[in-house]
């Protein structure tokens, strides 16, 4: 008789296995002639639900490859991949690694950094609740202690650049827009994904912008922010960017230790 | 919201019919705040570190009694249960307070990584011995009793020497747990089997259980043969409506949970579905509250 761990981790070859079943693993099943496709609900399950998972986080991927393509990417993704947590809230995490190393996909070279943006639309939308920044705090401040302030961007915001237009590209397939060609000579496009209160907000923002938050984030002061962003764009006008975003949700609330001494 | 939640206690799951909660109808409950008795949800969906789904059921939790219905535990692993996923469970159960507990009589952790669909389980002795210290486990951590359920299985293994219901009975009766009798599994299972519902619903103490399932299920023809998947996308079928009134004529009503998963209705449809189920609650306790008079 098999000790019960050795015929879960046959089962489990059997699950994830893209071949039919072994002899080994049939032979421990009451046999009524049926056992491959009894055993074969439990392998087409396996792969179909992990599966609507992977659709739920990427429904752009879905609808640029056709639901077929997909079905085959993601069970192909189940198999190589399969989920290491108990919850499935942010399964698909590799998936546009995944995505990029399909040499039949090389084709369409935006998929990946699509995938992360909408990987990351998913993770803004589980992330930490956190209060954001308000007027009030910073009135408080002189503008000395502004410049060395580490202000820190809300947790659940994730920054994306890309060589591709994938801004334009995500927006043309949200449900209820209308069919339009975008063309690749568009350029590439950085992406701000974060959801300060309810709504998970999906923002193109200049080179500059984006280098400056990902400084911030990296727990760099304003000061030493600005510098980084203006190497990267000399266009990057802060107080253009103050003006639009330090009061929209892109910062938490000021901590007791958010400046330098 | 938190302060309303931190001050309530476990609010009891009461003898009406529930529905499933999912993300798709929580706009309609809280607008039109249906009468209906109760929620479940899977713990798992709302182990997020924050957002929308648990605003959400904070929301909702203040207007119904909540039932916890976890699947990812995979109390019959040959595995150590995950103290994390336990102790996030705990959290859960802290935060909302759920009348109700449970978890299914499965498996879905054979290696490293997860199935996430519900396996079947070999029922033997050395994996009653060991599901019943992974109750245990549980509700020690939760300080509570849990309610287990019975599965829906399509095949059997040659090693099993325990008819599936003793078993189901048995790991309940020897951690101290409460069953949760999902009919549409007795159904599904038997039928897969052939084995008999009317014994398999003999076996189960009536005293020992603590709330219904009823789901739909698909067919699929394995050549010629038809194997029940239970796939909660259909309306409950009229087999299971029928198995499902004579256990409460027999036994009483029982708060009776009905369950979709995939195919997901309108709200109005699942709602319609959950007051045909207290229909029959309501003519049961009727004919038990003449008999008493």
């Amino acid at each position: 008789m098999k000790p019960l761990s050795e015929l879960q981790q046959m089962f489990c070859d059997g699950l994830r296995s893209s071949a039919p079943p072994s002899t080994l693993l049939l032979n421990e099943i009451v046999d009524d002639g049926l056992q491959l496709e009894r055993f074969n609900v439990y392998r087409n399950n396996f792969v179909v639900l992990n599966g609507d998972a992977l659709a739920d986080m990427y429904p752009v991927i879905k609808r640029l490859l056709g639901a077929e393509a997909f079905r085959l990417l993601a069970t192909a993704y189940v198999r190589d991949y399969p989920p290491m947590d108990r919850a499935l809230l942010l399964y698909g995490e590799r998936f546009a690694d995944f995505l990029a190393a399909v040499p039949e996909l090389s084709g369409l070279p935006y998929l990946a950094d699509v995938a992360r943006l909408e990987f990351a639309w998913t993770a803004a939308y589980h992330a930490d609740d956190v209060a954001v920044l308000g007027q009030h705090q910073v009135a408080a401040l002189s503008p000395d202690a502004l410049e060395n302030l580490r202000l820190q961007p809300h947790p659940s915001m994730h920054c994306i650049s890309s060589d591709y237009p994938i801004y334009s590209i995500w927006l043309a397939n949200q449900d209820g827009q209308m069919e339009e060609t975008i063309s690749l000579d568009e350029g590439g496009s950085q992406v701000v994904v974060i959801r300060p209160k309810v709504e998970v907000e999906v923002r193109e923002v200049s080179p500059g912008s984006l280098a400056f938050l990902q400084s911030l984030a990296f727990g760099e002061t304003i000061g030493t922010a600005y510098t980084r962003a203006v190497e990267m764009d000399a266009e990057f006008d802060l107080h253009a960017f103050f003006a639009r975003h330090l009061f929209d949700g892109t910062f938490c609330e000021l901590q007791n230790q958010g400046t330098t001494d | 919201m938190k302060e309303t939640l931190a001050n309530s206690v476990a609010a009891p799951v009461p003898l009406r019919a529930g529905a499933g909660l999912k993300p798709k109808h929580y706009q309609a409950i809280i607008e039109q705040r249906p009468d209906i008795g109760w929620f479940e949800v899977h713990p798992e969906n709302y182990m997020g570190r924050g957002g929308p789904p648990l605003s959400y059921l904070e929301r909702i939790r203040m207007d119904y009694p909540l039932s916890l219905h976890s699947v990812g535990t995979s109390l019959g692993s040959h595995l150590p249960l995950d103290v994390a996923h336990l102790n996030n469970l705990k959290a859960l159960v802290e935060r909302f307070q759920p009348g109700l507990i449970s978890e299914h009589l499965s498996w879905s952790h054979g290696y490293e990584w997860y199935t996430h669909d519900l396996m079947p389980l070999i029922y033997t002795e050395e994996s009653l011995k060991l599901i019943v210290e992974h109750i245990d486990q549980v509700q020690e951590c939760l300080g509570r009793t849990i309610l287990i359920e019975n599965p829906s299985s399509y095949l059997q293994f040659k090693q099993s020497e325990i008819p599936e219901q003793v078993f189901y009975v048995e790991a309940a009766k020897r951690s101290g747990a409460g069953l949760l009798l999902d009919i549409n599994n007795v159904f599904v299972s038997c039928s897969n089997h052939g084995w008999s519902v009317e014994e398999y619903i003999a076996a189960v103490p009536h005293e020992m259980v603590g709330e219904i399932h009823l789901a739909g299920h698909s067919i699929q023809d394995l050549q010629g043969t038809r194997l029940r998947v239970d796939d909660h996308g259909s309306p409950v079928c009229a087999e299971v409506w029928q198995l499902y009134q004579s256990y409460i004529n027999a036994n009483g009503a029982l708060p009776t949970l009905i369950e979709w998963d995939s195919n997901i209705p309108e709200f109005t449809e699942l709602y319609a579905e959950v007051r045909f189920a207290e229909e029959f609650m309501n003519r049961t306790s009727e004919s038990c509250h003449e008999a008493t008079l």
